[in-house]
């Protein structure tokens, strides 16, 4: 009764929404311009659009979310008795501001930037542990920028933000490639041997302007050190052909961002170039770094394809697409499905001078986000994706599905209770992170590629068959099916059940199903309490944040 | 792929599968009227698959395929009249000589790399290797472009004489790791393909079915091509699951074992020839090693001998099974070795004039094309590189090799632009 009152009271608030007239905007929360922009993108909204998500359904989205993993079952159930009017705001709240939080999004961060490629120069616990300490202080995204974009790998202490370059090899056509997809939203690879074919707007004066912040900087293995460190020249000019051009004209320029002026660079005397002159064992310095200003330039708040691409790699991230979509494709013949929208997160974003975690916030707070993934429509019959008046269905990132069937059958609260009085949050992420690289080999898209979903075979016999998930469905102090053991009655074992892995409660027709499995193999009842939390852990119900 | 699918992109690839649905994989969920069973038997029947072997470590053309007896570079090796006629190869191969008719001999090879990885790269992509860009293996590209997304054999099986078997999602770079390659250590099943010991079938069974319910429930309002997928990945388990003899070498009789010989490399070729019936696209086998900067010509009597009798065993099965003439077969290295002898008997590497045996479906069976001079230091006749053989493999599969991906939209021709097919040893 509760979940319908619920469910009318949202369209209600939907609707009156949709119409209202968007007077005072500026000291109008984002979160209600983001459901503004939703509605009005759509002429049908309020018929069409979906409720708002039941208590359960929100509180497994926003675990996931925001932590990767989902929430212990007796959390669950108190947040689904808990009567406070504002429970959704207090929780993400609690969330945000948790360690877990901090470690999560770090390793969202890490996907993002190092694409899963292997370790080469600075060792990834360093590199996460500066990204998580960031997060935990909540470091604007233009500072973090600037620091992974400028770092030299001398200082240990600014050391692990040199990831980004060092173990790209400091190699100057990766680096343009891949900044100009991950910072600035924009796949300009195409543009190394010439203007891009198909878009317009990507140049091969973008591609080499970029370039020519980083043609001078190259890998050195410092001998005192004994570590790769970034050496740079103080000449050398970014030139280039077209191969479409019979001429073979050649140009040149200087470093500057696409659409951006060209870059005032200081005159130095001659014979005073360096400040350390470069010979093959000393790491050179030049009095002028091109290099050094490639973060202050572009990590900047009026650098208009710098802010879009972190507001909509946020989006993406909570919403399941992007505005733009794919996230390094824009440009202006694939514009963004709500192109005001677009327009007024990335403003916001440098308003609130690159607040991550209170963006989030503001995503987490919108009805948009708070929809539920349940279509009145069917799939097919329209495309749905780019109109967010339904939740998508996100699949678990390897991450994410390695924490949650961790929390599901229990390995998590039984090293939380192995762990005692010496429990903190990096105890437990000490325990549990070996567990993580198997789901990333066998789940993950590669090294270097955006995370794609791709259900394949030996996923599912990894989860059918595989030793890792079957282990942790052994009976042990304090998790799952040790839990469930001693539940004698089938319909607290079905509520417990369900709450670990699906964090709601079941309805009729599953209590019976759980009921008549059980009364079928009352002898052999450990295994049959296993077979029974693997079915659940292997559906379609699990595998997606919905 | 989730981006193709919900970008609505248009991923205009050779794909089967592509061409039959007007959509690309499970993007495809309506069925097309085209996909009636009969028509899909059809397809069936023209399946196309390839085997390729490959040599590792770099074996030398001088003591295979091309062979310069009585020179200053030939070695002490004579060479022998084969099944097609006026070609000769080494005297180590006198079992795949007998096959000569139905193979042909690319022996104007330079590839410019003496590199191990980087002449593997040119070897497996048609590619040299570049920076900022991956391009996928030849078997990748196959999996992708003949592959079909119901065979719950992966696309892209590599045989590999040890090491760890898996995924190894790097081989397909932006095809996504679906055409990657799967790695079966020693020819082993792939991982976790056994049900658990302490579960029964009929227990397995039955906790599937409560899976199957959830999913049925679950769907009921959140069905997408996505869901789907996922749910289909436990159906193509199973029948992998079923498959499982397909891995079981103890099924051939010991009489078909010894023709292929009872080592490793034998039993590889066996299990080769046990995927390809059983519908696997593409199977390359790892044969090691062949980087012989010592003692070439002992080595290679070894190396040579072993690979002999196995891989003529297997070319002579698939010819009479009925599959030779869709299955094309490649036998390739890194490089080729010098023809100068070093002062250990050995060869080093050597990319500038080699050769790579070729065979199978859309190939021109006896046929040579390009040749090196008398003591085989440079190409004289025919010179190609690694984009040309590219092009080949594609057209003797029946594909327009000038095509390409969209990845993104962003085209990306298949083979390289610059090259074109072999047309010498074509059929």
């Amino acid at each position: 009764m509760l979940a319908v009152r619920n469910t009318l009271w949202s369209s209600v608030v939907l609707v009156l929404l949709a119409l209202a007239p968007s007077h005072g905007l500026a000291d109008t929360p984002l979160h209600e311009r983001i459901d503004r922009a939703i509605a009005a993108a759509q002429p049908d909204f309020a018929r069409r659009a979906a409720p708002l998500a039941s208590d359960a359904e929100f509180l497994r989205r926003i675990y996931l979310d925001l932590t990767g993993t989902l929430p212990p079952s007796n959390e669950a159930r108190a947040f689904l008795n808990d009567r406070t009017p504002n429970k959704r705001t207090a929780l993400m709240d609690r969330l945000l501001a948790s360690p877990e939080h901090a470690r999560y999004l770090a390793a969202v961060f890490d996907v993002m930037l190092m694409e899963r490629l292997p370790d080469k120069q600075v060792p990834r616990g360093e590199w996460l542990e500066y990204l998580r300490s960031s997060m935990a202080a909540n470091k604007p995204w233009d500072v973090l920028a600037r620091e992974i974009l400028s770092s030299d790998g001398v200082d240990p202490k600014t050391r692990p933000a040199a990831k980004f370059v060092l173990d790209r090899d400091a190699e100057p056509n990766v680096l343009t490639r891949d900044i100009s997809r991950l910072f600035l939203g924009t796949n300009l690879q195409c543009c190394q041997c010439h203007d891009h074919p198909r878009i317009d707007d990507y140049k091969q004066a973008h591609y080499y302007g970029l370039f020519a912040f980083l043609n001078r900087t190259s890998l050195l293995v410092d001998p005192t050190l004994k570590k790769a460190v970034l050496s740079e020249k103080a000449d050398g000019e970014a030139t280039y052909q077209s191969v479409f051009d019979p001429a073979k004209t050649t140009k040149s320029t200087g470093p500057r961002l696409p659409d951006g002026p060209p870059l005032k660079e200081p005159a130095v005397e001659k014979g005073k170039e360096y400040v350390v002159a470069p010979t093959p064992k000393t790491r050179a310095v030049p009095r002028f770094s091109r290099r050094a200003l490639l973060g202050p330039t572009l990590a900047r708040a009026d650098n208009e394809a710098f802010k879009r691409n972190i507001a909509n790699r946020l989006w993406a991230l909570m919403m399941g697409r992007g505005l733009v979509h794919p996230l390094d494709l824009d440009h202006s013949a694939n514009p963004p499905s709500h192109p005001e929208l677009l327009k007024l997160l990335a403003d916001d974003m440098a308003a609130r001078k690159f607040d991550l975690r209170g963006f989030l916030r503001e995503l987490a707070l919108s009805l948009t986000y708070q929809r539920s993934s349940e279509q009145k429509e069917s799939r097919e019959s329209q495309r749905l994706e780019a109109t967010y008046i339904v939740a998508l269905l996100k699949p678990l990132t390897p991450e994410q599905l390695a924490a949650s069937l961790m929390q599901a059958t229990g390995l998590t609260d039984a090293e939380r209770q192995a762990l005692g009085k010496n429990v903190t949050e990096a105890a437990l992420y000490a325990r549990l992170s070996p567990h993580v690289a198997p789901f990333v080999n066998t789940f993950g898209s590669g090294a270097g590629k955006t995370q794609e979903f791709d259900a394949r075979l030996e996923q599912a016999l990894f989860l059918a068959n595989g030793p890792t998930v079957r282990g942790w469905l052994t009976p042990r102090a304090g998790n799952l099916i040790d839990r469930l053991s001693r539940l004698t009655n089938a319909d607290a074992v079905a509520d417990e059940l369900y709450l670990s892995a699906f964090t709601r409660l079941p309805d009729a027709e599953e209590r019976k199903e759980i009921a008549d499995f059980l009364s079928q193999r009352q002898k052999d009842r450990t295994a049959a309490l296993q077979d029974m939390a693997w079915a659940l852990l292997a559906s379609a119900e699990f595998r997606f944040n919905h | 792929m989730l981006c193709s699918y919900s970008c609505g992109s248009s991923d205009h690839t050779l794909s089967r599968r592509g061409f039959l649905g007007g959509a690309l994989g499970f993007g495809a969920l309506v069925l097309d009227p085209m996909m009636r069973p009969a028509f899909a038997r059809e397809l069936q029947q023209q399946q196309k698959r390839v085997l390729m072997i490959w040599l590792n470590g770099g074996s030398s053309q001088l003591e295979t395929w091309d062979p310069k007896p009585g020179t200053d570079t030939g070695g002490p090796f004579q060479t022998i009249a084969t099944s097609a006629p006026g070609v000769h190869i080494s005297e180590l191969l006198p079992y795949t000589a007998k096959q000569m008719h139905r193979l042909a001999l690319v022996r104007g090879l330079n590839t410019a790399e003496d590199d191990h990885g980087k002449g593997s790269v040119i070897m497996h992509t048609g590619r040299r290797q570049e920076p900022a860009m991956k391009w996928p293996h030849l078997g990748s590209v196959c999996a992708k472009l003949l592959g079909d997304r119901d065979n719950p054999l992966p696309g892209y099986i590599h045989i590999t004489p040890r090491g760890n078997g898996g995924v190894n999602s790097e081989d397909a770079a932006f095809l996504g790791p679906r055409y990657a390659s799967v790695s079966l250590s020693d020819g082993h099943a792939p991982a976790n393909l056994d049900r658990p010991t302490n579960l029964s079938t009929n227990d397995d069974q039955r906790r599937h079915e409560l899976r199957i319910h959830a999913d049925r429930r679950f769907l009921r309002s959140r069905r997408t091509a996505m869901t789907e997928a996922y749910t289909q990945s436990y159906e193509q388990a199973e029948q992998l699951m079923r498959k499982r003899d397909l891995f079981a070498l103890d099924k051939e009789p010991p009489a078909v074992v010894d023709r292929y010989g009872r080592h490793d490399f034998g039993r590889h070729c066996l299990m080769a020839r046990r995927l390809l019936e059983g519908g696997a696209t593409f199977v390359k086998v790892s044969h090691s090693n062949y980087d012989t900067h010592h003692e070439n010509f002992d080595f290679h009597i070894e190396q040579v001998g072993e690979f002999d009798r196995p891989f003529a065993t297997l070319v002579e099965d698939l010819h009479e099974r009925g599959l030779l003439s869709s299955t094309l077969i490649l036998v390739a290295s890194e490089f080729g070795r010098t023809p100068k002898i070093n002062r250990n008997y050995g060869r080093d590497h050597w990319s500038r004039a080699w050769s790579v045996a070729l065979g199978g479906c859309g190939i021109k069976g006896g046929s040579v094309s390009g040749k090196t001079n008398a003591n085989g230091t440079v190409v004289a006749d025919g010179q190609v590189h690694g984009g040309h053989l590219f092009h080949t493999y594609l057209k003797a599969l029946g594909f327009d090799s000038k095509k390409n991906f969209y990845i993104d939209q962003r085209p990306i021709p298949i083979a390289d632009p610059k090259a074109s097919p072999i047309a010498e040893v074509l059929a």
